[in-house]
């Protein structure tokens, strides 16, 4: 018995060793992740007596209920637009960054820093600064009213049209750069091997490059959609009442009107709701590929 | 005014902007020391030394000669020459219901705020009022209160004047592109022409749309829950459904009346007052049914000594003074609620002398008499007002 018992103690090392080197992060999610999830599980189960008081834990379920009957074509638009902004995403930036992983050459580095240049300003001064490109006088609304089905009332801004188009603007670079990163890695000479094999280049591309750049656009999904759905910025600005979003409301829930179990309800819905599409999304498109 | 931008007051500002109350004060406090020479006790945060007073409030809200808070012959810099006292003043203030959010936790367990003077607009003020969370100003060290304009004295939001007095006021009514519209806006119908569909803009700030719609529809305002401000809502309701009204917005409208995405919208006088110099087309009036007349006010949030309530006192009596009064105005172009201001800037010639004329800062009798100033909600009813309110606007 004790000669097995100093045997293991190596071994034990060898075990916790792992834990040890991971403790760091996980502290950190315990920290940042689990404790602020706690704390709003909480939240969404309280009810306040008064609308000044502070909120007492209650098994108050109502704030759900609640939460999806009334907000439920806030939660539609906000998955909808945030959907929509993701496929635009992808539509614009794989090409975008398919040219630069096999046409960028030397430049590579100064194209990918391009993308990123846009970061340098903050979040909110970008989303502004769209209100004066897109304003009612402007160059791009006057050519967006030339068009045959516009006519001169059609205007850009405080549309479905511009939200969505904010959304995708300022998300984008978190689809080019893991769309890159996984074309970068691809041994192009595959093209050649298919091609020789009688493959035609789009054929070549379907077959053999998009599937090995799926990772990159699950990723870039992700990236994408689930801070897209959560956004209130770009409704607030480049919206009108119509187009309102999730975050909006739970914005206006916080800091207006102080209905924090409310708050708290609305954003574990939208996170339970998130959670759900990203588990049925990452069967189609299949998670271990994210290890290639 | 030049556009020079000192290194300390771009210091201040961009900490401000941060969130930085702390950092900020702490600045504020050294390079007021920097400047005036003397060697007052720096403040920690909190602001706890003798002879220092801290003051939080909005953006552009006070003189800045050179664009400097404590620049030669500036309010700041005047008063801690008159009186020693060294004010930490902050502009940390964006949204009464951000402020409020911020200071709730730590009002509601007695804890100081770490701002001796704070500015909230009059409801706000009459909210914090309620809750038992302010002090009694120290009137007997506040002899010019008595110069405090008749029309603001002991309002609803403070029934005795114990515990309040204005900092500056303005009125919400129509502001409109003349360039856009083609014609002069005299009521609240000509903002529903439909000839202007998806070109209105309401604030988001509740009391000023409904109070304009509910003025609009022959509803007061004094004495709020004696009313019912439905039919403003309902009306609201409509023309947002009809796509009348384009978007609900804070300050930024200003940006949109300029871009001509707004024809017209409800705004606030000072914010056209300094427009309208540099477009002209860019109007305000006061609906014929009558516009809002609201002030922020000086308040002491529980939790100072009584030393630091003293200078509260002593700053108050300073800006109550119509000479120093008008240096304010003559910066921030809001109404004043100190009598004398007019012919104070008058005295002072040149462009001040110009504003005494101006109708925004100075409006006549018969619009002053088309304004009324909005009563204390219940906590219950404007609970469910901001939550129609938010239901109506997409929030």
């Amino acid at each position: 018995m004790a000669a097995a018992t100093t045997d293991d103690t190596g071994l034990r090392k060898g075990r916790f060793a792992p834990y040890g080197l991971l403790s760091p992060g996980i502290l950190w999610l315990l920290l940042f992740f689990l404790v602020p999830v706690v704390m709003l599980v909480k939240a969404s189960l309280s009810t306040k007596p008064s609308r000044f008081a502070e909120p007492e834990f209650a098994w108050d379920f109502s704030n759900y209920t609640a939460a999806l009957s009334e907000y439920s074509p806030e939660f539609i638009r906000s998955f909808l637009y945030a959907g929509i902004a993701t496929v635009l995403a992808i539509l614009i930036g794989y090409p975008l960054a398919y040219w630069i992983a096999t046409c960028g050459g030397r430049w590579k580095n100064f194209l990918i820093g391009l993308v990123v240049v846009p970061f340098f300003t903050s979040y909110l001064i970008r989303t502004i600064a769209w209100t004066s490109i897109l304003q009612d006088d402007g160059v791009v609304t006057g050519l967006y009213q030339l068009l045959p089905w516009v006519g001169s009332d059609g205007r850009i801004l405080a549309t479905p049209m511009a939200v969505v188009g904010g959304l995708t603007y300022n998300f984008i670079s978190f689809m080019i750069l893991p769309i890159y990163v996984s074309l970068e890695k691809i041994d192009f000479r595959l093209t050649e091997a298919a091609a020789d094999l009688g493959c035609a280049p789009w054929r070549a591309f379907r077959k053999v490059v998009l599937p090995l750049s799926l990772p990159g656009i699950f990723a870039g999904s992700l990236l994408v959609f689930i801070p897209a759905a959560g956004d209130y910025l770009n409704a607030r600005y480049l919206g009108s009442p119509q187009t309102s979003m999730i975050g909006t409301v739970v914005q206006n829930k916080f800091l207006v009107q102080f209905d924090y179990p409310q708050a708290a309800a609305l954003s574990l819905v939208l996170m339970v709701i998130i959670t759900v599409m990203v588990l049925v999304y990452s069967r189609f498109l299949g998670t271990e590929g994210l290890a290639v | 005014m030049t556009n020079r931008v000192t290194r300390r007051r771009f210091l201040v500002s961009t900490a401000a902007l941060g969130g930085l109350a702390a950092g900020s004060t702490a600045l504020a406090a050294c390079g007021g020391s920097e400047e005036s020479g003397s060697s007052t006790t720096a403040a920690g945060g909190g602001g706890a030394a003798a002879n220092t007073l801290t003051f939080d409030n909005w953006t552009l809200y006070i003189d800045k000669p050179n664009d400097d808070l404590f620049g030669e012959g500036g309010t700041l810099a005047e008063f801690q020459k008159a009186t020693g006292i060294e004010v930490e003043y902050t502009e940390g203030i964006n949204d009464n219901n951000e402020l409020f959010a911020k200071i709730q936790p730590l009002l509601s367990k007695g804890d100081p705020i770490g701002s001796t003077i704070i500015a909230p607009t009059f409801w706000m003020a009459g909210r914090l009022l309620q809750l038992g969370w302010l002090d009694k100003l120290p009137l007997a060290e506040i002899p010019n209160a008595a110069n405090l304009i008749p029309s603001l004295q002991d309002p609803p939001s403070d029934p005795t004047g114990e515990y309040s007095l204005p900092w500056q006021s303005g009125m919400a009514g129509i502001a409109y592109n003349k360039a856009i519209t083609g014609r002069e806006l005299t009521t609240m119908d000509d903002m529903w022409d439909p000839a202007f569909n998806g070109k209105i803009g309401m604030l988001t700030e509740m009391r000023d749309t409904i109070g304009l719609i509910a003025l609009s529809l022959g509803i007061d305002l004094a004495d709020p829950d004696s009313q019912d401000y439905q039919p403003a809502f309902a009306k609201l309701e409509e023309e947002v459904a009809n796509g009348q009204i384009r978007q609900f917005t804070g300050n930024d409208y200003v940006d949109d009346l300029e871009q001509g995405n707004f024809a017209a919208c409800i705004g606030w006088s000072g914010d056209v007052a300094q427009l309208s110099v540099s477009n002209p087309d860019i109007k305000f009036v006061v609906p014929e049914s009558g516009g809002t007349l609201w002030f922020d006010t000086m308040v002491i949030p529980k939790g100072s000594t009584a030393e630091q309530i003293e200078a509260a006192g002593k700053f108050m009596n300073f800006v109550y003074d119509p000479v120093n009064a008008a240096r304010i105005t003559e910066f921030v172009q809001y109404i004043s609620p100190v009598q004398g201001v007019q012919e104070e800037l008058r005295k002072m010639g040149g462009e001040a002398a110009t504003l005494a004329d101006n109708q925004l800062l100075f409006p006549n009798a018969s619009t002053l008499a088309r304004l009324q100033t909005w009563g204390t909600l219940s906590v219950e009813k404007e609970q469910q007002m901001d939550e129609e309110f938010a239901r109506i606007s997409g929030a």
